[in-house]
């Protein structure tokens, strides 16, 4: 049984342009949020009992301070909790000492709320924009390298070619998995750098097994075989092996992202989402867009050598 | 790896192909080490000097657990500050540690940057500890006291210009010496005379660091106190007493401060979600792949055990991007066995005897593996490389992963397979997968 990937081609281009053109009207509408860990700022977390307006609480935390303040107030179904957000995301990281300013200016204007400290962040603005740095230069880094270590190993079915449309893959992937983030309106922070990597991680294994069996049969069905029916024999060879362990590896995610949904614990769950995109993602990009891409390559190289 | 697998492979059949039975035996010999390293993962071990922590004593970090973590740096201070202003601030906050009874914890000092991070869990039964707070005081400016024995102040932190660790040269001891201001020297001079024979007591806050007793009056700018038990103990109290004329209080402009109660639900639902899953990737690969589906869940439980040790012996704190790690190792090692167990079964319909079969099998699906786990290697050690915090622990979990993925679903799932196979009852094609009769 042979799959006509190559024939179909241009119907995969279209599916992740279509992908790609929605990502980038994500993007327009929503625009890229950063969250404080990258953006610098402080966020503080109070969980409280009775009602409490969030204008109002966020006015007297301003008051205090003297810096801008916005405040936000969340209800957690799960743990029957509501919390009070406070943001002081548009200015420079606050202290230690200013925090219990926050925290200490809510309990004496609230007295019968019962404010406790849920969770806290402050970053300065440098330091954000630094970590953000660092992440994406190892993405960088490692694409480099990637790049050069397929090169190298599948020399024998045109190793810069291979290595380029991995890497091509590989973005495409980092793009749905950012895509998701901006379409979920999910602020970018560490779970976005792990969820990057992990489906680069995903994606370039997924690209190297299908190499891997074109490589192999380039020995075994010799030199005069079209790189079409080359590249559409080894897909349909791993297929069941591309299949079976993609949706291994989804129903893992998925079932880590039930759970975290059901308990509501946002980190998680913002980074499982995006995660099963990004999975389905790297299984589709490497049968329909690296493969096929390669073949285009190898066919106008054998056009302009003959 | 390879080449280890295959040395490993051939030592043992080599020894043990003139019987079967020894053959057989391999299976079990390697189930016997995946149950042994799986209750070192879970009880840990002691025994004489070797204590290996397993996984009920793994560290977690502060987005699991709750806690606190803080970054401090001098406040107001117009240039970096020196190595051993450093120290001295470090001193404070470890003392002062120590006397909130915080044990578990992280300090580490950024000497080109001029910082010092600090990282504790906050414990869920800690219910009166305000985190704020204790992030506010650590960082305050240390009051440094030498006392006399009825508690009456001698002398301030800034009547002591510096102290240093040093080794006596009369008897090689340890010793901290200290410079004394001019101010401080007439002082002390007065007191040591009053106090011979009795304690002068060093006090940072309300927390004595020394006692050592007047041998004589001190008239000149240096005193040395004696009788240290080791260098590090000296290098350490002459720290604390540095901190006493430190000239910036430090403060924590990034801190991220997350309750218990928050990160141990996180935990123990990331946790039953990692058991429903693994259950659930086992039940399909032995549905789907029968025998060496079967071998895949003994190797898969095998490359998460050796990820839970690489973690608990070094006391690797585990984090949520360290998870993600584990989960992304665990679908590398769900491929590796399914590419092992596809390609066994091709081969055996294309018509090789089971044995050929599972070679060839295996040799064929190495390259690809091998291939696969080297680019994400390379994705763990750029991450290790250039990473901070929270992809830090993600590159180091990855990286276990893939290295225990080379020696469980390359190395021990073929042993495992390979002594099955020698059972005739296991010998059916149809439990590898197979159309075909053998």
């Amino acid at each position: 049984m042979r799959f006509r990937f190559y024939k179909h081609r241009f119907i995969f281009f279209a599916i992740s342009i279509v992908i790609l053109l929605s990502g980038i009207a994500g993007l327009i509408i929503n625009g890229i949020m950063l969250d404080i860990q990258f953006k610098g700022g402080s966020i503080l977390k109070y969980t409280y009992v009775g009602t409490v307006d969030a204008e109002e609480a966020g006015n007297f935390v301003e008051a205090a301070l003297g810096k801008p303040t916005s405040c936000q107030i969340q209800h957690n179904m799960a743990k029957e909790e509501q919390m009070l957000i406070v943001n002081l995301a548009n200015t420079e990281a606050i202290t230690s000492q200013e925090q219990q300013t926050v925290t200490d200016t809510l309990a004496a204007k609230y007295p019968n709320s019962d404010f406790e400290l849920s969770e806290s962040l402050t970053v300065e603005p440098f330091i954000g924009a630094r970590f953000f740095k660092n992440g994406i230069l190892a993405i960088v880094i490692s694409f480099a390298l990637i790049l050069l270590y397929v090169a190298v190993r599948f020399r024998n079915i045109g190793g810069l070619s291979a290595g380029t449309m991995a890497i091509i893959a590989l973005f495409h992937d980092a793009f749905v998995v950012t895509a998701a983030f901006i379409v979920f309106k999910i602020p970018l922070n560490d779970s976005f750098i792990a969820a990057i990597l992990t489906i680069i991680g995903f994606s370039i294994n997924d690209t190297i097994v299908i190499y891997d069996r074109i490589r192999e049969n380039r020995s075994l069905m010799g030199r005069n075989v079209s790189p079409e029916e080359l590249v559409d024999t080894s897909i349909s060879q791993s297929m069941s092996r591309s299949i079976n362990t993609n949706i291994a590896v989804f129903i893992s995610i998925t079932i880590v992202y039930v759970f975290a949904a059901i308990y509501d614990i946002k980190s998680i769950k913002d980074f499982a989402l995006p995660m099963m995109f990004g999975t389905a993602s790297g299984c589709y990009s490497t049968i329909c867009i690296a493969g096929p891409l390669w073949t285009m390559w190898q066919n106008r190289k054998r056009k302009k050598a003959a | 790896m390879r080449s280890i697998g295959l040395y490993f492979s051939f030592m043992i059949i080599g020894v043990m192909s003139l019987k079967r039975f020894k053959s057989k035996l391999v299976f079990f010999i390697v189930l016997l080490i995946v149950i042994i390293l799986l209750l070192i993962a879970l009880f840990g071990l002691q025994t004489g000097s070797l204590h290996l922590k397993g996984a009920n004593q793994m560290r977690f970090g502060i987005d699991i657990r709750g806690g606190v973590e803080a970054t401090y740096e001098p406040k107001d201070l117009d240039r970096a500050p020196t190595v051993t202003e450093l120290e001295a601030a470090r001193a404070i906050i470890e003392t002062r540690m120590d006397a909130l009874n915080i044990t578990d914890r992280d300090i580490t000092t950024d000497k080109t940057e001029g910082k010092i991070i600090i990282r504790f869990p906050w414990k869920s039964d800690e219910s009166y500890f305000d985190p704020q707070q204790a992030v506010s005081e650590l960082g305050e400016t240390a009051r440094l006291t030498f006392r006399d024995p009825d508690g009456n102040i001698i002398l301030e932190g800034t009547d002591v210009k510096d102290s240093s660790a040093q080794i006596s040269r009369e008897d090689g001891t340890p010793v901290v010496v200290l410079n004394l201001s001019r101010e401080g020297s007439v002082k002390f001079s007065e007191a040591t005379k009053r106090l011979i024979g009795k304690e002068i007591s060093i006090f940072m806050d309300e927390t004595m660091i020394s006692s050592p007793t007047v041998e004589n009056q001190i008239t000149g700018d240096t005193a040395v106190i004696t009788r240290i038990k080791s260098l590090s103990e000296a290098k350490s109290l002459s720290d604390k007493i540095n901190s006493g004329s430190l000239p910036f209080s430090l403060i924590a402009k990034n801190s991220n401060i997350i309750s218990p109660t928050l990160g141990s639900g996180a935990l123990s639902v990331m946790i039953l979600a990692g058991e429903v899953a693994f259950v659930l990737v086992c039940l399909f690969m032995l549905l789907y792949y029968r025998l060496p589906g079967f071998v895949a869940c003994i190797a898969l439980a095998l490359q998460v055990v050796g990820q839970l040790l690489a973690l608990s012996i070094p006391q690797y704190s585990l984090t949520l991007p360290g998870i993600a790690g584990v989960i992304l190792s665990i679908g590398m090692g769900v491929d590796a066995n399914v590419i092992v167990s596809e390609r066994i079964k091709e081969e055996i319909n294309s018509g090789k005897t089971l044995q050929g079969a599972i070679n060839s099998g295996f040799h064929r699906a190495f390259s690809s593996v091998f291939d696969g786990n080297i680019t994400v290697i390379i994705v763990a050690v750029m991450l290790l490389i250039f990473g901070s915090g929270a992809t830090l622990s993600f590159g180091y979990t990855l990286l276990w992963g893939v290295i225990m993925n080379f020696l469980a679903g390359v190395t021990a799932s073929r042993l495992m397979i390979q002594s099955l196979s020698e059972f005739p009852f296991l010998r059916k094609p149809k439990l590898y997968g197979a159309r075909r009769k053998v």
